[in-house]
């Protein structure tokens, strides 16, 4: 008898988890391709027709084809430049030793520590004092530092892992640093790469206020911050507001389903750190 | 190794640069603004502390949300966890549905939070959103509540966007667990504990500083909530939701009071310092093991 109640509880468990996971989705795909006076009704029921001029109607009122490319370009960008250059760091952290070490080890977690909000004034500064306001290239470099700890902690310790042979015979072999760096050490890592890559990919897709800090007008805004050009400015077109809430999730969900392994590899290595 | 030094700091340099840009210049800006005067269009005066005191006696919204960002800390490293911790406990027997409910649970997850804010806008939307229509089916016609513009419900609409979304927490205990040796488990069962028992007695203790680090993500990301709260109430009605993050971000791009945002962006870091050393603490994660 117990165990069937067990059993009857971790059902309800799991389907409570299934339900609250997938069901605000679903309901926000299905609401995408609903007339308004559907939306309005409030019922649950399928729409009568697919409604799919509202994707146009979401494309039309938001400059969503511009966001859409913007975030494909720092998202793009920031994952090369954060994995190449930052597994450069992680490589002299893992294999050399010298005096002043420790002092970049801490430098380059101290992201962990500092809550992102608190640098929003601070940083907006730096940015405007330097000239790089409103420039894509200015939320490359910001996305790139943001994902600095995680990276240089992944792969730092995926490099602490291969054995030193590989190196020694290289050296013997009169290869330089560089050389076996970039022949020997980085071909073995791909897997710590992948697990950056998409952690940091995914940082860029999503981010949301230092975008909106950051950037003004439309021409350097990315792809989250159309939902809020939406709730400002198109309130009444709710057709074409699920539409582009599918739209920016999209991406990130397709990305997940793919590279899965990655994603969860890489949760489990980040936080290993405590 | 004196001839790789040249190689060690042309390694270290991308890094350090992006470092310093990022992180330092700002921090250091943070800290020594926060003892000033400083508003838009005049140079920043030091006024000393003025600024911390001020914000503890004499400012009703700062006081509001970091109470609200504490009992969001506590709710998070609580139920939150939890919830996470009971999820990996059951997907671990790794039924026919563990992989599924796996995936599907990470989606609000992986999702940028602003989307899924959005998505929980219109879910409480009092005419059209899925909660109120699923009460009104239930019975009660004419149910028009707005849950993110009443006083007695925003906090709880709100708390709903994150609270349930613990799938992180079940990947990294989850993995943990799968590093318990079968070994220890059989001579459990051998001993006649139950599962419930073996759960509690043996898988809990030894994937417990796994759950110290998970409640540690859960109750610092509580420190960096600005999206979610922005989509939705803004903080409101009045300052029922409002938190850190927000407050930080309408004194500074909003009021544009540069040094006292500041000064509430130092808070933010204390805080976040003293979440991470009694966490730690709680857990004995400094502890070499049990």
């Amino acid at each position: 008898m117990l165990k069937y109640i067990n059993k009857f509880l971790i059902f309800l468990f799991i389907t409570f988890i299934i339900v609250i996971s997938l069901g605000p989705f679903l309901w926000v795909v299905i609401s995408s391709l609903k007339t308004n006076v559907e939306i309005m009704s409030g019922s649950f029921g399928m729409p009568k027709v697919l409604k799919l001029s509202n994707y146009a109607t979401a494309f039309k009122l938001a400059p969503l084809t511009k966001f859409y490319l913007n975030s494909i370009i720092v998202a793009v960008s920031a994952t090369i430049l954060n994995v190449s250059l930052f597994s450069m760091a992680a490589y002299v952290l893992a294999r050399t030793t010298f005096k002043a070490k420790n002092i970049f080890r801490v430098m380059f977690s101290i992201g962990l520590l500092i809550p992102g909000a608190s640098l929003l004034q601070p940083l907006y500064m730096t940015i405007k004092q330097t000239g790089m306001y409103d420039s894509l290239l200015t939320l490359i470099i910001v996305y790139v530092a943001f994902g600095l700890p995680t990276t240089v902690y992944i792969i730092t310790s995926y490099f602490s892992t291969l054995p030193r042979e590989l190196e020694e015979s290289a050296y013997i072999d009169g290869a330089g640093f560089f050389t076996t760096f970039i022949k020997i050490i980085v071909p073995l890592a791909k897997p710590a790469f992948g697990t950056a890559a998409v952690l940091e990919f995914l940082l860029c897709w999503n981010e949301f206020q230092f975008a909106l800090t950051l950037t003004t007008g439309n021409k350097n805004r990315t792809i989250p911050l159309a939902l809020y050009y939406f709730k400002s400015q198109f309130a009444s077109d709710y057709g074409a507001m699920f539409a582009a809430t599918v739209l920016v999730t999209i991406p990130s969900i397709i990305v997940y389903i793919i590279l899965q392994e990655q994603v969860v590899s890489g949760l489990t290595a980040g936080a290993v750190k405590g | 190794m004196t001839k790789n030094l040249k190689w060690i700091i042309l390694f270290l340099t991308p890094a350090t640069l992006f470092f310093l840009y990022v992180y330092a210049i700002p921090i250091i800006v943070l800290f020594t603004t926060s003892f000033t005067e400083w508003t838009i269009g005049t140079a920043p005066k030091f006024i000393g502390i003025n600024n911390y005191i001020d914000l503890l006696t004499n400012d009703s919204d700062f006081i509001k949300a970091g109470i609200n960002t504490g009992i969001w800390i506590l709710l998070q490293s609580t139920i939150h966890v939890a919830l996470g911790v009971l999820c990996a406990l059951i997907l671990a027997r790794k039924k026919f549905y563990w992989k599924f409910t796996r995936t599907v649970y990470m989606i609000p997850n992986i999702i940028s939070s602003a989307a899924l804010g959005m998505m929980f806008l219109m879910i409480f939307n009092p005419t059209f959103g899925a909660v109120n229509s699923l009460i009104r089916i239930m019975g009660i016609k004419d149910f028009g509540h707005n849950w993110f513009l009443s006083d007695s419900t925003a906090f709880l609409a709100v708390t709903i966007i994150w609270l349930p979304f613990a799938a992180n927490i079940t990947i990294l205990v989850l993995a943990e667990m799968s590093s318990i040796p079968p070994s220890i488990l059989e001579a459990a069962y051998i001993d006649g504990a139950g599962e419930v028992q073996t759960n509690i007695r043996i898988v809990l203790p030894m994937v417990h500083r796994i759950i110290g680090t998970s409640t540690l993500l859960a109750a610092t990301s509580m420190l960096q909530k600005l999206d979610v709260i922005m989509i939705t109430t803004s903080g409101g009605p009045g300052n029922t939701t409002l938190n850190l993050p927000m407050y930080v971000y309408e004194t500074a791009l909003r009021q544009n009071n540069f040094g006292k945002a500041n000064t509430a962006g130092v808070y933010m870091i204390i805080i976040g310092l003293i979440v991470v050393k009694s966490i730690n603490w709680i857990y004995r994660m400094d502890e070499s093991d049990i």
